[in-house]
């Protein structure tokens, strides 16, 4: 080996380590938006601005009418076959003898039907559920590619242009609030009916609601019903023991809900 | 779909007690089995031959070749049944454009690519680098080309760069042992991180994985040991498969251990979770898991290895359970496999109620899909003994 | 150094390179802008337009029936809550009116006796006792539930 082709070699690597490195730092730099400095000053500025999309669910003015799930089927083009729902309604039964029967044929779509003669109910209430909407979303943690992500605004959301259809996303979550859509083939949820909230109505769930069981709005707005509701009820989440901090507030929640 | 339809239908009216309404449609199915399955061959099989070379059990030299070209046939299939079982096949490529850094999956398209590359494919580079050369003239046609290329130009053969690669070699084997363990603790990471699954969410996931990965891929590499020998018709080498049979009667002794451990920690603490899943176990997976799982695929070989510790009977006898202890285990990995991925997704995270699964035999996750990526492996191994025969080799690494 | 750590390291550049530009080439724009994920999907989740328009573009046409539910129990419920749209987003709703039928079994989605439903304001009805093998409608008129016909 010569000294010559040595000295060419070390020329070589030096050029190349300088190129390698300089594309990895931008391609690291350019994703955590290190590089757009004007874009994140702007960026900062209007999140204040941004609302926090949450929603109430009283389960105490519920009635397991099903005109939520039917309505975010036809809202959301959600397959009508009953294994896909972005929100569904469940009966809990507390029969006498401590054992509970839950059931939700067809999501609650159609009305939920008494199946326990009332000789043998101790108490029996309707829980509407969607996704949570989770601050720190499982889904979200475990999507390979980034295909599942929050909005700005706080809302789960799906790319559906680039998601792979692995399902992991359903298995991480804990609520089965999510779902692979046979037609598009890809990971389906609820959005809180993003593209209706965005325009100021309110999702279709909450708009058909005929007890107002469902209450939607900014967690941000201290003069929203959301927050009324929030401060006026004790509230609960979803399995809080899994520390999802989810967005959904349910109020006279039991025990018996999973 | 409208099959997919009926399919789920007939799911729905065996719905035992209360699951959400998303969850009839199980998302993982045999592919997912597979995965896992094949990935732990090829980590159990390179740790085979890491003992070989680096904790220098010299008696298991004639399994080293063998079982670092079984290795990488398995490692080459290890992710076909991942893409085939994506709903969008050909966007594959965005977890390695766009991996997320939170996604155990994401992180696992890297751990995957660096064991192949990085240590695999390396190791075995460096072992056969100078029996290419010398290959390369006396051999014509294909493989005379093939030998030409893969040594990237390189023709030494004086016994300095012998020494080189030797010590090259030694230096990655050191580095993949630690790379194998990754790459299927990883594995377990992917199923143990989901705490939204109580089945699957235990910190000792990544270890129970790893370890029925080296059970599994000590048994592979002592049945293809045996196969391999009979079609060549040499004898083979009864101390060779005894160390092998030994090794693995301890590793079997440590994954049963740790997975009675996990059983015994579940029982014990009765968590929310423990009603559901003790019904699973006596109910949905009494065949898969007591019968397949720890009857034949444990208590089996372990009685007959532990057996032959003590009294050696003759070698046809010992060459005959040798091969059947190795076909049960091989069996009992795969049902450990299907338990924890097929087990963990048939009761519902509501803890009220379970669904059925059926396989199928079309499509892309039907049975028959399983067997062509079973096999294909078996193929390419075939098809890397005639390329690069271990038994050919001029060359030894000390 | 050896050449054939030299022509290994080659291929390893070589190869990091060449998946470095590659992935420079493919992702998509707008990925990474607002975090680990594509932000024009932002967009694109609000591109959809609605299906339910809202009580208020109903009363635009409907104004007298409005008015009269507002008077009624009924006055709470949204007009598409019974009168889901049979149309897709962008055809207007008289090509195909959401009509309804008034069937009892319509009806029992919220007033048919179930013990998850007692006390919540929604009045609770033994169907079978209460009219028999009557249509609601035929005596109730749905907007206004208390204004009994003969």
């Amino acid at each position: 080996m010569g000294t010559n082709g040595m000295n060419n070699r070390r020329k070589f690597f030096k050029a190349s380590a300088a190129l390698i490195g300089g594309t990895i730092a931008m391609s690291i730099m350019k994703p955590l938006g290190l590089m757009a400095q004007t874009d994140s000053d702007d960026n900062t500025q209007e999140k204040d601005k941004l609302p926090l999309w949450g929603m109430g669910v009283d389960i105490e003015k519920c009635v397991g009418c099903g005109k939520c799930a039917e309505a975010c089927k036809i809202e959301n083009n959600v397959p009508k076959e009953p294994f896909y729902f972005r929100t569904w309604i469940e009966q809990y039964t507390v029969k006498n003898d401590g054992e509970v029967k839950i059931e939700s044929p067809n999501g609650g779509i159609g009305g939920l039907k008494q199946s326990v003669p009332d000789k043998d109910i101790f108490k029996s209430f309707m829980v509407p559920k969607l996704c949570n909407h989770c601050t720190n979303a499982p889904c979200v943690q475990a999507c390979p590619v980034g295909a599942t992500y929050i909005s700005p605004e706080g809302v789960v959301l799906v790319d559906d242009s680039y998601c792979i259809g692995c399902s992991y996303c359903i298995q991480a979550c804990p609520y089965g609030a999510r779902f692979m859509n046979p037609v598009t083939k890809v990971a389906d949820k609820c959005t809180f009916c993003y593209h209706r909230i965005s325009e100021g109505l309110q999702p279709a769930c909450v708009e058909v609601c005929p007890t107002d069981a469902r209450i939607f709005g900014d967690l941000h707005d201290k003069k929203s019903d959301l927050v009324k509701f929030l401060q006026k009820n004790p509230t609960e989440v979803l399995k809080p023991h899994l520390n999802t901090k989810s967005r959904v507030f349910y109020n006279g929640l039991s025990s018996e809900v999973r | 779909m409208e099959e997919h339809f009926q399919h789920l239908y007939q799911a729905l009216s065996q719905v035992d007690g209360y699951i959400y309404p998303n969850e009839i449609d199980l998302h993982w199915g045999l592919m997912i089995v597979l995965y896992p399955y094949i990935t732990g061959l090829v980590a159990g099989a390179f740790i085979l031959a890491s003992l070989e070379r680096v904790f220098h059990v010299k008696v298991l030299k004639p399994t080293y070749g063998l079982a670092l070209l079984t290795a990488l046939a398995f490692l080459l299939v290890a992710t076909m049944p991942l893409v085939s079982h994506l709903q969008h096949p050909f966007r594959s490529y965005e977890i390695f454009m766009t991996p997320n850094s939170t996604s155990a999956m994401a992180i696992f398209g890297f751990v995957y690519l660096w064991y192949l590359m990085a240590v695999l494919l390396l190791e075995i580079w460096f072992d056969y680098r100078r029996d290419f050369v010398i290959w390369s003239k006396t051999s014509k046609g294909f493989k005379k080309l093939f030998y030409q290329l893969i040594t990237l130009g390189i023709n030494d053969t004086d016994e300095k760069s012998a020494k080189l690669d030797d010590r090259l070699g030694y230096f990655i084997t050191v580095i993949g042992i630690p790379s194998a363990f990754l790459l299927h603790g990883y594995v377990g990471f992917i199923f143990g991180s989901i705490k939204a699954n109580p089945w699957w969410s235990t910190v000792l996931m990544p270890i129970i994985f790893l370890f029925s990965a080296m059970v599994s891929g000590v048994a592979l590499v002592m049945l293809i040991y045996m196969v391999v020998s009979w079609i060549r018709k040499v004898d083979i080498d009864m101390k060779c498969l005894d160390t092998i049979a030994r090794y693995l009667l301890f590793i079997l002794i440590i994954d049963f251990t740790l997975e009675s451990l996990d059983q015994i920690h579940r029982i014990y603490e009765a968590e929310e979770s423990f009603d559901i899943i003790s019904v699973l176990v006596s109910g949905k997976l009494n065949i898969t898991l007591l019968v397949m799982q720890v009857g034949l695929g444990t208590i089996f070989p372990l009685s007959v290895l532990g057996l032959f510790q003590f009294y050696k009977p003759s070698e046809r006898v010992r060459k005959f359970f040798y091969f059947l202890v190795g076909g049960m285990v091989l069996i009992g990995i795969f049902f450990m496999r299907w338990n924890v991925v097929i087990g963990g997704q048939l009761f519902s995270k509501s803890l009220s109620g379970f669904t059925s699964f059926k396989t199928v035999y079309s499509g892309m996750e039907g049975s028959v899909m399983a067997a062509v990526w079973l096999i294909l492996p078996l193929f390419i191994l075939a098809f890397l003994l005639w390329l690069m025969p271990p038994w050919k080799k001029v060359t030894y690494h000390e | 150094m050896s050449k054939i750590i030299f022509r290994l390291l080659l291929s390893f550049i070589v190869f990091v390179t060449a998946f470095i530009a590659i992935r420079q080439l493919v992702i998509p724009e707008s990925f990474g802008k607002l975090g680990h994920y594509r932000a024009n999907s932002i967009e694109d989740n609000k591109a959809r337009v609605p299906f339910y328009k809202g009580t208020e573009k109903c009363a635009s046409c409907h104004q007298d029936i409005y008015d009269l539910q507002f008077s009624d129990l009924h006055s709470e419920i949204s007009c598409e809550s019974c009168h889901p749209p049979k149309i897709d987003a962008n055809t207007e709703c008289k090509i195909m009116p959401p009509k309804v039928e008034g069937t009892i079994e319509f009806c029992a989605q919220c007033h048919k006796m179930n013990a998850g439903r007692v006390d919540k304001g929604v009045p609770q009805l033994d169907i079978e006792e209460h009219k028999g093998d009557q249509n609601c409608i035929e005596c109730h008129n749905p907007h206004a539930p208390w204004e009994l016909t003969e």
